[in-house]
C-alpha cells in the first residue's frame, strides 16, 4: 500500500504548492505513480503553475458527492516526460466555487473527511498509485484537517520568521501530535548560511529550543526560484539544482519510512 | 548488598503504590456500572440529535476518546474487537469508549445478531 502525505504550513506564502508540485514530479521522474490533489479551495493555485484545467469534474465534486475520485482527476503525466504516472486533483478556481466551498457547514466537513479517508483504498488500493500528495491551506482550516487527518505523514513547511516559528510550534503539539501523526518540518527559505558554525548559532537562536523540533530539512532561499514566480518545476527543468537534490534527498527519505 | 536491599524496598513501594491506585480504580468503575445501572438506559443517547463528528469536534475531544472516533471513521463500520485490533486497546476498553460516543451522539450502534457494530452516521448522503 501506498503513502498519504499532507503538505501544510501555519502561515500562507512559505512554499506549500512549490513544494508539494516538485515532490510530485520527483516522484514521477523516479517511475513512481503520483496522485497529487490541490486542497486549497480558497485559494487554489495548482491549475496554474501545472498550466491545466478540468474539463468537467473537479476536485470540488468529488467531495459533494458528485462524481467519483477518478472523474475528478486528470493525467498529467505528458508533464514527466511520459516518467512514472501524474495525476492530478484540481481545486475549482472559480469565485462562485470559492465562495461555495467556503459557506459549507460542519455535516459536509465531516462527509468530506469520509470521502478523504476513502481515498486509501481507492487512489491507493483499486488505483494501484504509490505517493498521494494533498497540497493544503495554510493554519487551521476544515480542509487542511481533513487532509491531516487521512494522511500517514505530514509536511509542515516553516520560514525562520519568528510568527511562523511560533504558530508551527503550536500545531505540532496543539494539532499534529494530538492525531498521532508522523510530522517533519521544512525550512524553507532559510538566509542564513547555516553550514557555518556562527549561521547555525544564529539559526538555533530564531527557532528557540530547535533541537527539539522534528527538523527534516533546511532550504536556502533562491531569487531563481522566486523568479520563476511559480511557473516552472524546478525538479523537471533543472535536475542539477541545490533545490531539485534537496526534493531527491527529501524523496528517498519518504520511500524509506 | 545494603544498595540491593533498598532498590528491593524500592520495588515493593512501588508495586504498593501500583496495587493501591488499582483498587481506588476499582472503586471508580463500580460506582460508574452501578450509575449506568440506576441513570439513563445506556442504549439512548443523551441528545436526540446526531451530533456531526468533524475534525474541529474531534480536536477537542479527550485523547482517549480521539483515539476511538478516528478509527471507527477510518473504518466506516466496525465492532470494538475491530477498533481494538487498530489501536492495540482491550476490546472491553473500546467498546466502553465507543458506548460513549453513542451517548454523546457522534456514533450509531447496531446490532446483527450476536454483533454490534458502530459507524459515524452520514445520513441524507444525496443532499449536499
Amino acid at each position: 500500500m501506498g503513502k498519504i502525505i499532507a503538505i501544510h504550513s501555519y502561515k500562507g506564502g512559505t512554499g506549500k504548492t512549490l513544494f508539494s508540485v516538485n515532490l510530485a514530479m520527483t516522484f514521477a521522474l523516479k517511475g513512481k505513480k503520483v496522485c497529487l490533489l490541490d486542497m486549497d479551495f480558497r485559494a487554489p493555485s495548482l491549475h496554474a503553475i501545472l498550466k491545466a484545467k478540468s474539463e468537467k469534474y473537479w476536485l470540488n465534486d468529488y467531495l459533494n458527492g458528485t462524481c467519483s475520485i477518478e472523474k475528478a482527476l486528470i493525467d498529467l503525466t505528458k508533464l514527466s516526460g511520459g516518467k512514472g504516472k501524474l495525476l492530478v486533483g484540481l481545486a475549482n478556481p472559480s469565485t462562485e466555487a470559492i465562495r461555495d466551498m467556503s459557506a459549507k457547514d460542519r455535516k459536509w466537513e465531516m462527509r468530506a473527511l469520509g470521502r478523504l479517508l476513502a481515498m486509501r483504498n481507492s487512489v491507493l488500493g483499486e488505483m494501484g498509485m504509490d505517493y498521494l500528495i494533498f497540497d493544503t491551506s495554510p493554519g487551521l482550516q476544515y480542509s487542511s484537517i481533513n487532509a491531516i487527518v487521512s494522511a500517514d505523514i505530514v509536511l509542515v513547511i516553516s520560514t525562520i520568521d519568528a510568527s511562523d516559528v511560533q504558530g508551527t510550534k503550536r500545531m505540532l503539539t496543539e494539532l499534529y501530535d494530538l492525531f498521532e501523526k508522523k510530522t517533519y518540518m521544512i525550512l524553507n527559505k532559510v538566509l542564513i548560511d547555516y553550514t557555518t558554525k556562527k549561521g547555525k548559532e544564529e539559526l538555533s537562536e530564531k527557532l528557540g529550543n530547535s533541537h527539539s523540533l522534528p527538523i527534516f530539512e533546511i532550504v536556502p532561499c533562491f531569487c531563481d526560484i522566486l523568479k520563476a514566480g511559480g511557473t516552472r518545476i524546478i525538479v523537471k527543468e533543472f535536475p542539477q539544482h541545490f533545490f531539485s537534490k534537496t526534493l531527491n534527498r527529501m524523496a528517498e527519505k519518504i520511500e524509506h519510512m | 548488598m545494603k544498595k540491593r536491599d533498598f532498590s528491593t524496598k524500592k520495588s515493593l513501594i512501588i508495586l504498593e503504590k501500583i496495587r493501591e491506585n488499582l483498587e481506588k480504580l476499582n472503586q471508580k468503575i463500580e460506582v460508574m456500572i452501578e450509575l449506568q445501572k440506576h441513570g439513563k438506559p445506556s442504549n439512548e443517547p443523551l441528545a436526540d440529535v446526531t451530533a456531526p463528528l468533524d475534525v474541529m469536534t474531534l480536536l477537542s475531544m479527550p485523547d482517549h476518546l480521539r483515539k476511538t472516533a478516528i478509527t471507527v471513521c477510518r473504518l466506516g463500520r466496525a465492532t470494538a474487537e475491530e477498533v481494538a485490533q487498530q489501536t492495540k486497546r482491550a476490546r472491553a476498553v473500546e467498546s466502553g469508549y465507543l458506548n460513549q460516543l453513542v451517548l454523546m451522539g457522534y456514533l450509531k450502534k447496531e446490532r446483527q445478531g450476536r454483533k454490534a457494530y458502530f459507524y459515524v452516521d452520514k445520513d441524507d448522503n444525496n443532499k449536499e
